[in-house]
Order: structure tokens, then sequence, then C-alpha cells
């Protein structure tokens, strides 16, 4: 096992390594004149000229490549070029708790629903309460979820009051208002996921269901709960824990439009940000953590495989 | 009713006697006592407003009185703000700031040498006093004693000439063109500093030394930037001004605090100011209607809110002209639109296909419908680049004499005569806008379709793209142009020259050898006023070139943006502190 993870993780390094490089030179490929949308109506030729001197855009991009990522393996992802220059790792390490925050929250909020949503769906597959579960899910998958955002803050913010519309408050500032501002964005975020979710175990259920060994179980006299939530569900999860997953993977990345939504400065928002005003430097080290994340979310799935069912075993 | 009357006529009569200028001297037409000193005298305002072009009846009647900051009303409290339509106040050192939206928050932080007011005219912010050569050429600038950082640091002449060679050096700043023109500051004393200038500039003090719109004599810290580096400075630097900055974390706001030695003992009045950036409209107006903030400044408040934010009875919304344009650029290299020489008289012009096509394209511009739908009626037609906050310069007439005035059956006669008749093969052309304002291109390219015939395509572009593609003249038409024009400089200047910084400067010159424009008389002209300080005679050559760039179709000149500040009432806004464009947090309290 432990050579087996050793050999993913050595892995997952190369998967992360060519990933860099290949964002670094589409990059470059990208229509779009990064000192042109740094300077705006501000700077003379002069000024445009010191700027891409000072930025090394002057040398060849083989050159500019090593002194990337040179730097990158030594922990430095350069800093960006846009605005004050700040360290892309600074920026990556402010952005990162607010995404996993988010995601974090969201994630829950979704398997809180899905997972009791999807057994109750399969268990009484083909009545009403399974319709209305469906229903649910299919609205939950189609509404987009910047319009939920959108809904959520008209009601729980403009009309009722209760929660604040915008932005985040780290956790360090206390719980509540770290979660208060988390609540709206996370809803928006995991009722989409939620709905995926629950259909997943659905579908796996039903097909757990059938097998023998739970006619068998179910011949023994055990009931329902202890069937559904002991034998059948273990066994179901191994298709649902690749999509949460993946989900999860996901979902540090892909918040972005809710992100902007609630003005939650995350990594996804980093990236979108970065990519508007060609800051090559912020778009190289957010998807090296982007996939870094996937990379390692999905090491972890396949370890969490081997845990839920004894019969995989890695060598 | 007869005292209304006498009020009226003192303030005709104050009016008269502002804009009754001494033409021999260059000095604003005021004399060097009047505009040196500490202190403006009544009159000296009024004729630097009128000089400015700040000065209208309206503004002479309340009360007879220059308008002063009002002491009155609850001071203390924490002021929440949103800017929007950002994602990030990606920078506050003078030196990077590019954006309007930046400036906004800089200028409460850090102090200039100058700063204008609400009506536009340069006044001392960090200077106490100035004292200007009889030839225009040099300008001696006594500083306020006593004035320190936020860090604790004295304010010296020393951190003027610091600032000055930090600006200067275009490795260091992007503005170091503002101050092109200096060539030497003198440090005279610990408290007074010496600008020698190559040839007089009429927009040196509203500009060039102006803390927000020039933004190069912004004066920074020496110690706070050798301690902080340029990076950490960036986020927050340490200034003079009434706020300091406590913390600054990119995409999630700005929180500014009261600098208890600010020069001024009457302001700030907050103790404690935040900033967000909010980037979506919906989220904004909830915010605003939830009461999470108080005040919005940053990018103009999208128009689709006003009518919503005017009918709720917490808030307040005050509409001014703003300082810019916004303009449909036309590429005249492109076949069906060819005009490669613009030296020729209008009627000659005329004569050309591709001058038609232009003049077309500009004369069926329905800036009233595209104000209506585009705008929701928050917006001034435009005919030129100089704009209505400038008010002395601003030229209404133009809206019925230009060549590019609204006129669809000429547009028409013109498209016709071109070989296009009712829009026959003419060939699709695209519009470039930015992602922003692709609802904006919409309504161009309906009015072309409902005047011409035409059909233009909208491209929506990130900026990166739409810019380096205007710059290299690789377009049709694109939708864009300038805000925060305090001085016509920054309209003719920057835009409309052969050599203007915007004109095609990333074209390649063998193939092109002007950008979208190039006129020898409108050069003539801008370049004269530049160097003229007597204000009437720069109106006129203002005026002039701005009538030049009109007829000649520099451009489709659209609208002119309006300044829409909108807060809760909870808020005291006085009139000095609405600076078009600008907040002047300082000034406003809780009522």
């Amino acid at each position: 096992m432990l050579d087996y993870m050793f050999r993913r993780v050595i892995g997952a390094f190369l998967v992360m390594l060519a990933v860099a490089t290949l964002v670094f030179f589409m990059l470059r490929l990208v229509p779009g004149d990064p000192i042109a949308a740094m300077l705006a109506d501000a700077g003379s030729e002069e000024a445009r000229a010191a700027m891409i001197k000072r930025l090394g855009f002057d040398k060849p991009v083989p050159v500019q490549f090593l002194k990337w990522f040179g730097g990158m393996l030594q922990g430095d992802l350069g800093n960006s070029i846009y605005g004050s220059n700040q360290p892309v790792t600074q920026i990556l390490a402010e952005s990162l708790p607010r995404t996993l925050s988010l995601a974090f929250l969201s994630f829950v909020i979704a398997l809180i629903i899905a997972v009791p949503a999807g057994i109750i769906s399969a268990a009484k597959k083909n009545t009403a309460t399974d319709n209305a579960f469906s229903f649910f899910a299919f609205l939950g998958l189609s509404m987009p979820d910047f319009w939920l955002a959108i809904l959520l803050i008209i009601v729980f913010a403009a009309n009722l009051q209760w929660l604040p519309a915008i932005g985040y408050s780290p956790i360090s500032e206390g719980l509540w208002p770290w979660f208060s501002h988390l609540i709206l964005p996370s809803i928006a975020v995991g009722t989409g996921f939620s709905a995926i979710i629950a259909r997943m175990i659905r579908s796996s259920m039903l097909e757990v269901l059938k097998a023998d060994y739970m006619r068998f179980a179910a011949s023994k006299g055990l009931s329902d709960s202890t069937l559904l939530l002991r034998h059948a569900l273990p066994n179901a999860l191994i298709p649902v824990i690749t999509v949460i997953g993946i989900a999860f993977a996901l979902l540090i990345s892909g918040a972005v439009v809710v992100e902007n939504v609630f003005a939650i400065k995350g990594l996804g928002r980093v990236l979108i940000q970065g990519i508007l005003n060609r800051d090559y430097p912020v778009v190289q080290g957010a998807v090296l953590i982007v996939s870094a994340i996937f990379v390692f979310t999905n090491l972890l799935v396949d370890i969490l495989y081997g845990l839920i069912d004894p019969r995989i075993r890695y060598s | 009713m007869s005292k209304f009357k006498d009020i009226e006529f003192r303030a005709n009569q104050e009016l008269k006697d502002a804009y009754d200028f001494d033409h021999k001297d260059p000095l604003f037409s005021l004399s060097k006592e009047e505009i040196s000193g500490s202190k403006l005298s009544r009159r000296a305002t009024l004729r630097l407003m009128a000089a400015a072009g700040g000065l209208t009846l309206a503004q002479v009647l309340p009360g007879l009185g220059p308008k002063v900051s009002l002491a009155a009303g609850h001071a203390g409290g924490h002021l929440r703000c949103a800017w929007a339509g950002v994602a990030e106040i990606i920078t506050l050192d003078p030196a990077r700031i590019n954006q309007v939206l930046q400036f906004q928050i800089a200028s409460n932080v850090l102090s200039g040498i100058m700063h204008i007011d609400n009506s536009l005219v340069a006044q001392g912010d960090l200077a106490e006093s100035w004292d200007v050569s009889s030839n225009g050429l040099e300008y001696t600038i006594t500083l306020r004693q006593g004035v320190t950082f936020h860090n604790g640091d004295k304010f010296n002449a020393d951190d003027v000439l610091f600032t000055f060679n930090r600006s200067k050096d275009p490795e260091k700043s992007i503005h170091s063109r503002v101050i092109g023109n200096v060539n030497e500051a003198i440090k005279l004393n610990d408290h007074q500093v010496k600008f020698v200038l190559a040839k007089p500039q009429a927009s040196f003090l509203t500009k060039a030394l102006e803390r927000a719109s020039g933004r190069a004599m912004t004066i920074v810290s020496r110690g706070a930037l050798a301690s902080m580096g340029d990076s950490q400075y960036g986020l927050a630097p340490v200034g003079t001004g009434p706020y300091k900055v406590a913390s600054h974390v990119l995409g999630q706001g700005v929180v500014l605090e009261k600098f208890e030695n600010y020069y001024d003992p009457d302001r700030p009045k907050l103790d404690k100011i935040t900033i967000k950036p909010v980037d979506g409209v919906e989220p904004l107006a909830a915010a605003m209607e939830a009461g999470d903030i108080d005040y919005i400044g940053g990018n103009p408040v999208p128009a689709q809110l006003v009518t919503r934010f005017k009918s709720n009875p917490d808030l307040a919304v005050d509409i001014k002209p703003g300082p810019g344009f916004q303009s449909v650029w036309l590429n005249p290299w492109r076949d069906y639109m060819r005009v490669d020489n613009f030296n020729k008289p209008i009627e000659e012009l005329k004569k050309e296909k591709g001058f038609m096509v232009r003049l077309a394209l500009a004369k069926a511009l329905d800036r009233a419908l595209f104000i209506k739908q585009g705008l929701f009626d928050n917006g001034v037609a435009a005919h030129g680049t100089i704009n209505p906050a400038m008010g002395y310069y601003f030229d209404d007439s133009l809206s019925q004499s230009s060549e590019q005035a609204y006129d669809p059956e000429g547009a028409k006669a013109l498209m016709a005569a071109a070989g296009y008749p009712g829009g026959k093969g003419f060939p699709e052309i695209k519009l470039i806008v930015t992602p922003n304002s692709k609802r904006l291109g919409l309504v161009v390219a309906n009015i072309y379709k409902k005047v011409l015939g035409i059909t233009v395509i909208v491209d929506p572009k990130d900026f990166s793209v739409g810019i380096e593609q205007f710059n290299k003249m690789d377009f049709d038409m694109r939708l864009g142009g300038s805000g925060g024009d305090y001085d016509p400089d920054d309209g003719i200047v920057d835009w409309m020259q052969t050599k203007s910084k915007f004109n095609g400067r990333a074209r390649n010159k063998e193939i092109h050898p002007f950008g979208f424009f190039s006129s020898a008389e409108a050069d003539a002209a801008i370049a004269q006023q530049s160097v003229t300080a007597d204000p009437a005679e720069r109106k006129k050559l203002v005026q002039e070139a701005n009538a030049i760039t009109s007829n000649k179709v520099a451009c489709g000149f659209l609208y002119h943006p309006v300044d829409i500040l909108v807060y809760n009432k909870k808020i005291t806004v006085p009139t000095d502190a609405r600076i078009p464009g600008l907040h002047e947090l300082d000034r406003i309290h809780f009522t």
C-alpha cells in the first residue's frame, strides 16, 4: 500500500509539472496584451518599455520559462505582474482559506441533503416520495447557481435582512461572522451538487438493493434501516465516492460565479481575474494549485475505496 | 420678490466680474498677489472657477457666499462602502494606479501638492501658497508646515523631490509623462520647492500637481517605501491624507481609519471606513437595500439600478455631469471607410467615399435613443471629447453645429452616395466591446441597423484583447473612451493629436502613418492650448480643436457619462464633497 501511495504521489507531482509547463506556454498563445491592460489610460511609450523590461518580457519565452520553472521548484511562484506586484504565493495563500471554507460548507450542505434524499428515493422507488425527491433534484440541477445566489440574496439579505449580502469574514474574526457570510453562498453552490450526488446515490442503491446478498439479509429478518444503512449504503458508496471526490475538487475552482456574486475572492476568482488581466504568474500559480487539488483528491478517493471496500487492495 | 431680484442682480455682477479677465496677464487673469498667498479671496476663487469652467449663475446664487466644508453633523462612525464593478482594488500606489476607482480611494489616503475642488479648480493641498513667475515657467510652492505622514515622519521639501524623482522615472511610475514638461524640481528650503517648466503649461496646477487626476505628484512616504517595499506599499500606502490604511486584503477590501494628526483639524469626520469591491449588479443593489453598505463608489453605478435606488426612500441619488467621453471608434484604414489624409478642407473630404461612410456612421448615432435605451437616461450626448463637467470649456453649441450631429436622412444620403443605398452592399462590420459593455454595443448595432440598414456584429473581447487590437489598428469599430478628464488636456492631448498615446500606438507605422485620426490643424490648436495660460484664449483653442475633431470625425462621439452618487440618507454629503468622479470621504459624515 505504501509503495502504491509513493508511486501515486510521484505520479501526481509529474502531472502537476506537466500541467504547469503546458499552462505556461498556452498562456503565451492567448491573445491579449498584459502591458496594455496594466497601463489602461496611463503610461507613455517609455513607461511601457520600462515595464516590459522590468517584467522580463523582453527575454525569449524559453528563458522566461526556465526562470519561472526554477523558481517554482524552490517554492517561488513569482510576483503578480499587475498592480502592486504581490507575490503569487501570498495571493494564493489569502484566497485558498476562503475557497476551502466555501467548498467545505457547500460540501457539507450537499451531503446533508443528498445522502438522505438518495437513500429515501431508492427505498421508496417509484412512489410519490421518490417522484418528489426526483423533482427537487432536477430542480436543483437545472437552477444556475448564480441565479439561486441572487435569489437567496434578495430573500435573506435584502428582504429579511437575516444574513449579510456580500463579503467574507475570516474565522479568526469569530465563528458566527464567518458562518453567516458563508451560509448563502454555500447553499447556492451546494444545492446543485446535492442534486448530482442524490441521483448518484439513488441509482447506486437501486443496483445494490437488487443484489442476492440483500435478499439474503432481508430473509434474515433485518429491519429496513439496518438493511439500508448497514448493508446497502456501504456497498453503494464506491461509485458515489468517485463523484463526491470530483465534485469536491470542482468546488475548489468551480465556485467562481458564486464567489463573484458574493464578492468573495477565492481561488476561482483569482484565476478568472488573472486570465482577464493576462496576469501570467497568477494564472500559472492558481492552475498549479487547482491541479494539485484534483490530483490529490483523486488519490484520496482511491485510498478511500480500500477503506470502504476491503476487497480492494493496492499493491 | 425684490429681495430675490437683488440677489440675482448681485450674482450676475459677480459672474460678470469673474469672467472679466485681464487678457494681458497670463496667470489666469489674476494678479500675482491674488493668486499667491495662503488663501484665495472670493473674487479670486470665482475667477479661478470661471477660468476652469466651473462657474455658473447657480453656483454664485446660493447665499452669495463661498461654499465651505460643513462642520455640523455627527462626527465619528463607521462608513461601509461598496466599490462597484470591480473584483479587487489592485493597487493604491499612485505610481501604479491605472483606474479612476483606485485613485478615488488613494486620494483619501495620500495628499497632493494641489487638489481640485468641486468646481474642478486647483486649490492648495500640501501647498500652503504658490507663486508663479510672470513668464509662467516657474512655480514656487510654499509647503504646509507641521504635516506628518501616517507613520509619524515629518513632511518636508525632500518628500516632494523624492516623489518627483520617483514619478519621473518610467521604470518606477507609469505617470512620468504627466510631469514630462518639468525641467527641474529644486528644493529652496525645507518648506519651499520650485518647479521649472520647459514651456508654460495651462494644466500644471490642475493636472501635474493634482493628487487625483495626475497622480504624479501625489506625495509618497520615503520612509514607508523603504521599510515596506513597493509591493506592500501598493496595498497599504502611507501618506499625509485624512485617512490611513488599517488593512487591505486583495479582493476583500480596504479598511481606512481616521488619521488623528491630519493637517486640517476639522477633517476627517468619520472614524472608520470599510470599502468592499462588489462586481455584480444585483448583489450591489441588495447590499445597499439591506443596509449592508451605506455608500457606493468605484465604477459608475449600473444605469439599470438608478431608478430602483431613486424609488427607495432610505437612499439618496445625486447626479452631476461626469468627466469623460465614450465613442464609437472607426478605423480609417478599412477600405470601406478609408481616409488616409484628413488634412483637407471638410468640403473636399465630403467628396471622398471613405469619409462619407465615416460621417454617415457618426451622423446616424441617435444619441438620445442610445442614452435612453443603453443608459436609462443617465448620460449626456457627446459630440467631442470636452465634457460638460469642464463647464467653461464645454461647447454646448457643438450638438447643433457639428457635422456629426444626429441626422438620419443626411446619414442615409451619405451612405447612398458612397455606393451603399439602404446599407446594400456594405460589409458586415465588427464592433469590439468589453463583456460588460455588450448591451451598449447591441444598442449601437440596433441603431445602425435601423438608421442605415447595415449589420454591425457586436464582438465582446476582454479588455486586454480589445485594447491590443485598438492599439494595433486591428479593428473595424470599437466602443470605448475615457474617464477622469478634469482638464481639456485629458481629452484632446491624450486622444486627439497625431502623437496621442492612444492613437494607434502599437500600429505598424510603415503601413499606417497615423492611427485613427490625424489633423495638422487640430494638432496645432491642441499644442497651442496646452501652453496658453489665458483662459479665454485657451477656451477658444480647446473648442476649435474639439470642433475639428468632431467635424472631421476623429470618431463617432457617443456620450458623456454622468456622475451618479448613491448613499444612505443617514449620510450627509456636503456640496464641497461632490467632485465628479471622486469621493471626498473626509468631508462626509453621518447626519
